[in-house]
């Protein structure tokens, strides 16, 4: 409210380009890691890809995070045919708002994934067997400190900044608390400290359709096999929970399907919103594993930075890069005061912290939003 | 320079004296981070500006600063007893709901609040209500009653009085002529164009 003049405008970036093909990678650690939880495994292998170029002096890399069902590709795509890009595919590449031209862009498949890190689907050296349920149980913090050591592996020396929604940006947070002095940004959007018990309820329900389908067999079943119905539902009732009620309304309204040949039961699809969800959870039965998925939940629902240093503000005393939270006024799954939360307790320990907010109907999905200005703010924000 | 971009910088000039080097700033309503970016410079403070809009959040990032998209009073509950040294409030003040619930909350959360505003009883102002019988318009009314927002004009015989009966200690002010660069030092609700106060509990 001091001043109302625009800042003067910059010469308008040539029109973004594409990353365009890109393969992942495999980085395999041979040393041990040990878990949060105590227990070790003999090593672990990350799935990932890079778009750009890393400088000589290995500081200009940015470490994207992916969500609970994201994975390594989150720009360009594999194949000619594809006929998806990576899921962030509008935010990176040269020109955008994660310059491939100044930044080397990286991201992995998390520890306990199952895109080609390790996982409950990796076999267990010891038995020969898929891990299954006998993989460790993993966190947030696991996640970022395999990261760590796959990025000084490759040659990054600093991070110029990690960045993600969700889950994302739970590990963004770890990277500034575990690793202070190997990142100097950090942008977390839609994300919370610590899991709500709404949240919790949400990927309870996920688990127990998991649970409760007998093709979970205690986890123990072929590839390619398991618990399809039970997975299905669960990506079904997760998927509502990142939409939101005008979203939907905005898709599908109250639009009926056109009735199939053989649709004749009174409880076959009939509006297209249910069309959707049974598109969503199948198609996620096809790239998912069901242990995967309650593993990684239960990474989340145990994330709370604040339970053992006693506060947010204690948990955030290590940090030391700049950080920049982004919430969504309509995300009910990691609503807007979660996202305050975080940034006043960095305010609190006395910490470089800003917060912004973007006013979107698309729910807890909007940090994937197409939006000038979000891209401004984090291409700003990271060149700052 | 323009006369605007002159009285923007006159008001910098003044608070940024009053702030004590490397001392921790809140900048209530801080805009585009003009003054935020100012006391980082001069006076290597530690600042954060809060406003309710995102460009403005934005433009501060860009500068490199801290900034809080957020309303006043709830970003200030989210904190403890005098966090900060210094509030400031420049050219807020006439745009908020119930100054005094502000300037209280203000006054725990920081050891000293600044407040800087455009004085409503100067003469040209009047001039323009009592001879005219119209809302004022000038440079620093400069918008027609028709695409104004709602504002909570003051004068400093307001602001002094409100000081007097909350008991708020005033330790500093300077008080300037609608050049808003000339000292004015008499006849104050009449002559002054501009109003700058530190206060204390």
């Amino acid at each position: 409210m001091n001043d109302s003049d625009p800042d003067s405008i910059d010469a308008l970036p040539a029109e973004p380009g594409e990353v365009g093909l890109v393969a992942p990678v495999d980085y395999v650690s041979d040393e041990p890691f040990t878990f949060e939880s105590g227990r070790t495994i003999p090593g672990y292998t990350l799935r990932y890809e890079t778009y750009g170029r890393l400088n000589a002096a290995g500081d200009n890399a940015i470490l994207v995070c992916h969500a609970l069902s994201g994975d390594h590709h989150c720009a360009g795509f594999h194949s000619l045919s594809d006929r998806k890009v990576g899921w962030w595919n509008n935010i990176i590449g040269p020109g955008k708002a994660l310059d491939t031209n100044r930044y080397f862009v990286l991201c992995c498949n998390v520890l306990g994934g199952c895109q080609g890190s390790t996982g409950p689907l990796s076999i267990d050296p010891e038995t020969g067997q898929p891990y299954g349920i006998n993989f460790p149980i993993v966190s947030i913090r696991d996640m970022v400190r395999t990261q760590e050591r796959w990025l000084r592996a490759i040659g990054v020396t600093q991070l110029a900044g990690v960045i993600g929604g969700s889950m994302g940006g739970m590990q963004v947070l770890e990277w500034g608390i575990t690793f202070p002095n190997f990142v100097r940004k950090l942008l977390a959007m839609a994300t919370t400290a610590r899991e709500s018990a709404q949240a919790i309820a949400f990927n309870e329900v996920g688990r127990q359709a998991i649970l409760q389908d007998p093709d979970w067999n205690e986890g123990n079943y072929a590839a390619g096999e398991g618990p399809r119905v039970g997975l299905a539902i669960a990506r079904m009732m997760a998927h509502i929970t990142y939409l939101s009620d005008a979203s939907m309304a905005r898709k599908f309204g109250r639009r009926t399907v056109a009735n199939s040949k053989e649709s004749t039961g009174a409880f076959d699809v009939q509006f297209e919103v249910e069309s959707y969800l049974r598109y969503q959870g199948k198609s996620f039965t096809n790239r998912f594993d069901a242990n995967s998925y309650l593993y990684i939940t239960r990474a989340l629902d145990q994330f709370d930075l604040a339970a053992g240093p006693g506060s947010l503000e204690a948990a955030f005393e290590p940090v030391t890069a700049d950080a920049l939270v982004v919430g969504f006024t309509s995300d009910w799954l990691f609503p807007t005061n979660q996202n305050r939360a975080i940034t006043t307790a960095l305010l609190r320990a006395g910490k470089n912290a800003s917060y912004a907010e973007l006013t979107t109907d698309l729910g807890h999905d909007s940090f994937l939003l197409e939006s000038p200005e979000l891209y401004a703010l984090v291409r700003d924000f990271l060149a700052s | 320079m323009s006369l605007r971009t002159n009285k923007r910088t006159v008001d910098l000039q003044v608070i940024t004296d009053w702030v004590t080097p490397s001392s921790c700033v809140l900048d209530l309503g801080c805009g585009r981070g003009v003054l935020l970016e100012e006391l980082v410079q001069q006076k290597s403070i530690k600042g954060i500006g809060v406003d309710l809009d995102f460009d403005k959040i934005s433009a501060c990032v860009k500068r490199g600063l801290s900034a809080y998209q957020s309303d006043m009073m709830g970003f200030m509950a989210e904190f403890d007893d005098h966090h900060f040294d210094h509030v400031i409030c420049s050219r807020t003040l006439e745009e908020v709901d119930q100054p005094n619930t502000v300037i209280a909350e203000a006054l725990r959360v920081g050891h000293s609040l600044t407040v800087g505003f455009a004085n409503y009883g100067y003469w040209k102002n009047r001039l323009d209500s009592v001879l005219h019988g119209r809302k004022p318009q000038n440079e620093v009314h400069p918008t027609s009653w028709g695409e104004s927002r709602p504002a909570n004009p003051l004068t400093i015989a307001d602001f002094e009085s409100f000081c007097t009966e909350q008991g708020y200690r005033i330790t500093r002010q300077v008080h300037l002529r609608g050049d808003w660069k000339t000292p004015c030092t008499f006849a104050r609700n009449l002559r002054a164009g501009y109003a700058l106060y530190e206060l204390s509990r």
